[in-house]
């Protein structure tokens, strides 16, 4: 139920519309996505969002518990689900690269529904969250600890030669960031030509033509 | 009484999607009926695995958690 200001007897309360639980909790998440893009964790009051939505604070308490839990939820509404990791693995011949390909798609269509979720990624790495870098951290992981143990794999099976696993992990997830900010937010007119899904792919191809042929002399 | 296998997935220590690339390797050599044991620590892996029973056809018989461990028992469908 809405519960209006009193504050004042000659200042009306404004008028909100009244909405359902599920769109009232819609309308949180879409305004603190939008805020939380352009300032960051820290640069957000829970005043300025009730502000943005029109309600009071107690109705964003009702919601979520503190400003952390609205965070978490964005970041949980905007990002890739796992379903979809799943469905791209099922689907795949479970061929590392064909894998990775499937993976990288799912995670690069996320990015282009939800820039924001880039930005959010970028303030957290300047505010030094704990809590939401380890988010970000999280869903880097599941790229790097595919890559290392994919990697491993090939390398016990002497399908690739000798290569340091952690380090081609961490090449691969600077790379596709590198691609999504290039792409996504940067206004840079040097790749204006290339779309971003065959950029990620050449990318793609690049790497693992270093992983499965480079013999650095 | 404990549900019969007839092959054990050790997925501990895996993250997602490793524990379901194994399954997937596992599950590919059983015959209709058959029964997988997969064990793993992520505790994503409870939504993934039932997302994985639900698009492969294959049935998710069992969860259980103890000790930050998941076992599931999965028969092929």
């Amino acid at each position: 139920m809405q519960i209006p200001s009193l504050e004042t007897a000659d200042e009306p309360p404004p008028v909100v519309k009244r909405l359902s639980a599920p769109e009232r909790r819609a309308s949180f998440i879409d305004a603190a996505s939008r805020l939380f893009a352009e300032k960051g964790f820290h640069g957000v009051s829970v005043d300025e969002i009730v502000r943005v939505v029109g309600v009071s604070p107690a109705v964003l308490y009702r919601h979520f518990a503190s400003k952390e839990a609205l965070y978490q939820a964005v970041l949980d509404e905007l990002s890739c689900q796992r379903e979809d990791y799943v469905a791209a693995v099922v689907k795949s011949d479970m061929v590392f690269a064909n894998v990775l390909r499937e993976m990288t798609h799912v995670f690069m269509r996320s990015f282009i529904r939800q820039p924001n979720l880039l930005k959010m990624e970028m303030h957290s790495q300047l505010e030094g969250n704990p809590a939401t870098q380890e988010f970000f951290k999280n869903r880097w992981k599941t790229f790097t600890d595919y890559i290392e143990f994919g990697l491993g794999e090939l390398q016990n099976a002497k399908e690739i030669p000798p290569i340091d696993t952690r380090a081609a992990g961490l090449m691969y997830q600077g790379m596709l960031r590198e691609v999504l900010l290039t792409k996504c937010l940067q206004a840079t007119d040097r790749f204006d030509d290339v779309e971003l899904e065959p950029l990620v792919d050449q990318l793609l191809d690049l790497f693992l033509k270093t992983v499965y042929c480079a013999e650095v002399a | 009484m404990e549900t019969q296998f007839n092959v054990e997935v050790d997925a501990v220590g895996l993250n997602c999607p490793l524990p379901i690339l194994r399954a997937k390797k596992a599950v590919k050599d059983l015959s209709s009926g058959e029964v997988m044991k997969v064990v793993a620590t992520d505790p994503g892996s409870v939504k993934d695995f039932e997302a994985f029973c639900n698009q492969t056809g294959n049935e998710l018989l069992s969860h259980e958690e103890e000790a930050g461990k998941y076992v599931f028992m999965i028969k092929k469908g």
